[in-house]
């Protein structure tokens, strides 16, 4: 079966192709037969392939090689190789507990209605700043990071569900108590101590 | 104004030419995974393909318009 890519690609091919047999030919167009082509090559197609676009390049900005493919966020993608199962991101990366290559948005993508478009505002933002303004130094969030992000996988899980959770679950639904920056979990993307630990590398 | 009566329009050649200059960008633009390709994608072949797309719609009701005016009794 053919990657939906392949499919697109195809799809972008014939659709230039039957362009490109009309402006040659446009004695093609007089028949019905010829007109519906027409409105097929000028008009449905392109708008199919438009659309199609769109939702592969959406599919690939979640991609961990897209997030990291700026510079400025090289220092971020470093720590998720952190060789110490204390920083988060590293843990959860490095133990699979997130899709790897989807590692930076399934983290810091907003599990809510609209979540999804609000981060590509966020990104596009990004792409701004990034080549036509100053980037922020150090780089943070818009808002403190939300326990809804942890909660969409963790809340149920057996292992999460324990004496030490379950007393504090309200709080930690309503972002009175941070999962991050409470002091239980703290140890984030400390890019300024990167260097003082060992870098995992996984086995080729 | 039809095709039968004056040739394939200007307008269509130009709207098939933005088109195909819209799809080749898609194209290009999906070769790489980074932010600037969906920029390309979305700016030029995103304005390509929708004035090749609006150019298109607007020569088919143009001339259905000319049609009806030089020759209203025709349907």
């Amino acid at each position: 079966m053919p990657s939906p890519l392949a499919l697109l690609y195809g799809l972008l091919g014939i659709t230039i192709v039957l362009l490109v047999l009309i402006l040659a030919r446009p004695s093609m167009t007089v028949s019905i037969g010829g007109k519906i082509l027409a409105f097929l090559a000028f008009c449905a197609l392109p708008v199919l392939c438009g659309v199609w676009g769109l939702s592969e390049h959406f599919e690939r900005s979640k991609q961990t090689s897209f997030c990291l493919s700026c510079h400025i966020m090289e220092p971020y993608g470093r720590s998720l190789y952190v060789d110490d199962m204390n920083h988060i991101p590293a843990a959860h990366f490095q133990n699979h507990r997130i899709p790897t290559d989807e590692a930076c948005y399934t983290c810091h993508t907003d599990y809510a209605m609209y979540g999804t478009i609000g981060v590509k505002l966020h990104g596009l933002r990004h792409v701004y700043v990034q080549y036509l303004g100053t980037a922020m130094n150090p780089i943070h969030l818009y808002e403190p990071f939300n326990n809804r992000e942890c909660l969409y996988c963790h809340e149920g899980a057996r292992s999460f569900e324990n004496d030490t959770h379950t007393p504090m679950m309200d709080m930690l639904k309503s972002n009175q108590l941070s999962c991050i920056s409470s002091g239980c979990h703290d140890t984030v993307h400390n890019i300024d101590t990167l260097d003082k630990f060992k870098q995992w590398r996984p086995l080729e | 104004m039809t095709l039968n009566g004056i040739g394939f329009p200007r307008v269509f050649r130009i709207s098939g030419v933005l088109l195909v200059l819209g799809l080749c960008t898609e194209a290009i633009s999906l070769r790489w995974i980074h932010p600037l390709a969906f920029i390309a994608f979305f700016v030029i072949g995103g304005t390509f393909l929708a004035a090749g797309v609006l150019l298109f719609l607007y020569s088919v009701v143009a001339i259905s318009h000319a049609r009806d005016t030089r020759d209203p009794g025709a349907n």
